[in-house]
């Protein structure tokens, strides 16, 4: 089949979907790119291949709305530095994916555009916020994605969608051209149905980017080449924080069958305990918020973004602007942010986080001199059903109780396909030490040949 | 415990206009969020050094945006800038 015969498959399965994956697609430019790679005319890792990217991540000259009435028309003038390496390999960007509104939230039920639907039961969330990206590979509407992960934004719809999603080291991969949201803990990462492909897209958008001061200069490894590395004999940790109150059974057995066979190939496992884990919840929604508050104060409707006709003075326009183009998640986490950082509660909201956040950093130090690796549940139950929680914040931001922990100690995770719930996905965590994504792809890529977890509906 | 008149505080603090509906829900809310962010309460540590990494570039002039990329989304312009609210 030709690229374009490919892209036109998808194109069709897009324009037929029910799953609202796609907030843009870009029908010209993926014909059209689709035809240079039949021409011959792109070379590169990735030539020819479709990719879906979140809406979080800018593209020149298309439209990139993170899912916010405040940037329904706006059209970035620049390419995200990812966007740019993707081109230079050759991938065709078949559109923008659905996400919650600016990367807040756990389903992709808060997009301006309305919820993305879970291709195995469309009654249930696709999990969030890269929940369009993880829908369309997992639904076979695009090759491969990127998404974004904050405090789980890429592993929580790849363990409810049963795709493969990685979350990087914090600066192996540039955030240029990706739109705040928690910028001290978000990465942009691949999403695929298969650790191999995620591993080659990892390959393509890892790496130094002088643009953005919190990316490093490490070695990046050949992930596909070194896929293959033998893993026996390597000492994966398996903390009994990630398995508290709330995870359901079912998902913990899917995970201790998964260390089993990882056994049977060769692997030590052993319990192990992270006691500071309990704040990471707190801890990540603190400074997550702050963040936001910081980071969204840009969005005034002057330079790009919504604008309300009236004319006023400067304050009440711009709170005009920001109270009819935010929605109400990110008017939540404005607020609390706000208030985290205002004069008088400082002390006892973001400096705690803080001091949570390292105290969480040093358990995981401390685990990561006796482990190589650290096996958990990604998520603590299969995908829920749309509308179950999102009336009461408090309980959604429960779901990310495995997630955030990652995302404060700054290290690498992977969640790959582990079980089953009915047909609900269950995913599991490989979690790694900084730079040492090679590791989890490895583990990742025998526990994958070894078991039988189909990765697409 | 916060109240209304807090979070309408906040709100104005942040430029974000609420109306009562959501003035009342926030309330609710913020008050079972924040009660839960109380468990940081015992936490004692010293902060070390800056976890993250910092990495500054050379100071050096290159190409940026042109003039006419940097306006193309701005809502109001007017002859080559942006046209904001008045002041008073």
């Amino acid at each position: 089949m030709s690229h374009r015969e490919h892209v036109e498959e998808l194109l069709d399965a897009i324009r037929r979907s029910k799953l609202n994956a796609f907030i843009t697609v870009d029908y010209e430019g993926a014909r059209q790119q689709a035809e240079e790679a039949d021409a011959g005319e792109l070379d590169g890792r990735l030539a020819g291949i479709p990719i879906a990217i979140k809406d979080a991540i800018s593209t020149k000259g298309l439209r990139t709305t993170c899912a916010s009435k405040m940037l329904e028309h706006y059209v970035p003038p620049y390419d995200a530095f990812v966007v740019k390496k993707l081109r230079e390999e050759g991938a065709v960007i078949i559109g923008k994916t659905n996400m919650d509104e600016f990367s807040m939230g756990t389903s992709t039920e808060t997009s301006f555009f309305g919820p993305c639907k879970n291709p195995w039961d469309l009654e249930r969330v696709p999990g969030g916020s890269s929940g369009g990206s993880a829908a369309a590979v997992a639904a076979q509407e695009a090759d491969l994605a990127l998404g974004s992960d904050t405090g789980g934004s890429i592993r929580c719809p790849a363990s409810f969608c049963g795709v493969v999603g990685l979350k990087p080291t914090y600066g192996r991969v540039s955030r240029n051209g990706l739109v705040s949201y928690g910028n001290s803990m978000e990465q942009i990462g691949p999403i695929a149905r298969t650790v191999e492909a995620c591993a080659g897209l990892f390959e393509v958008i890892a790496g130094y980017d002088p643009w953005d001061n919190t990316s490093r200069d490490a070695p990046v490894s050949h992930y596909v080449a070194k896929l293959r590395d033998e893993i026996a004999g390597l000492e994966v940790g398996v903390p009994q924080d990630f398995f508290g109150e709330g995870v359901d059974p079912v998902v913990e057995n899917a995970t201790w069958e998964a260390i089993a066979v990882l056994e049977s190939l060769g692997v030590h496992a052993k319990e192990t305990s992270m006691p500071n884990l309990k704040y990471a919840l707190s801890a990540y929604y603190i400074q997550a918020m702050s963040e936001a508050s910081s980071n969204l104060a840009r969005y005034s409707g002057i330079i790009y973004g919504h604008r309300v006709q009236k004319d006023h003075d400067w304050h009440t326009t711009f709170s005009e602007n920001r109270a009819s183009g935010f929605g109400k998640e990110v008017k939540r986490r404005i607020l609390l942010g706000t208030y985290a950082l205002s004069a008088g509660y400082y002390d006892k909201y973001y400096l705690k986080a803080r001091k949570a956040r390292a105290l969480i950093s040093r358990d995981f130090q401390r685990v990561f001199k006796q482990f190589d690796a650290l096996i958990a549940p990604t998520m603590p139950y299969a995908a829920f059903k749309i509308g179950e929680k999102i009336e009461d914040p408090l309980s959604l931001y429960k779901v990310d109780i495995n997630t955030v922990p990652i995302n404060l100690a700054n290290v690498p995770s992977l969640s790959v396909p582990c079980g089953r719930k009915g047909r609900l996905p269950i995913g599991m965590q490989i979690i790694g030490d900084q730079f040492n994504e090679q590791l989890l792809f490895n583990i990742a890529f025998q526990f994958e040949q070894n078991t039988n977890n189909k990765h697409a509906v | 415990m916060i109240t209304k008149t807090d979070v309408e505080q906040i709100a104005r603090l942040a430029c974000i206009d609420l109306d009562e509906e959501d003035m009342q829900a926030f309330t609710v809310q913020f008050n079972a969020i924040l009660e839960y962010f109380e468990e940081l309460e015992d936490i004692e540590a010293e902060l070390t050094e800056q976890e993250e990494h910092n990495v500054l570039r050379a100071d050096e002039v290159t190409p940026s945006l042109t003039q006419q990329d940097a306006l193309a989304n701005a809502p109001r312009v007017e002859n080559g800038y942006f046209r904001g609210p008045r002041i008073l």
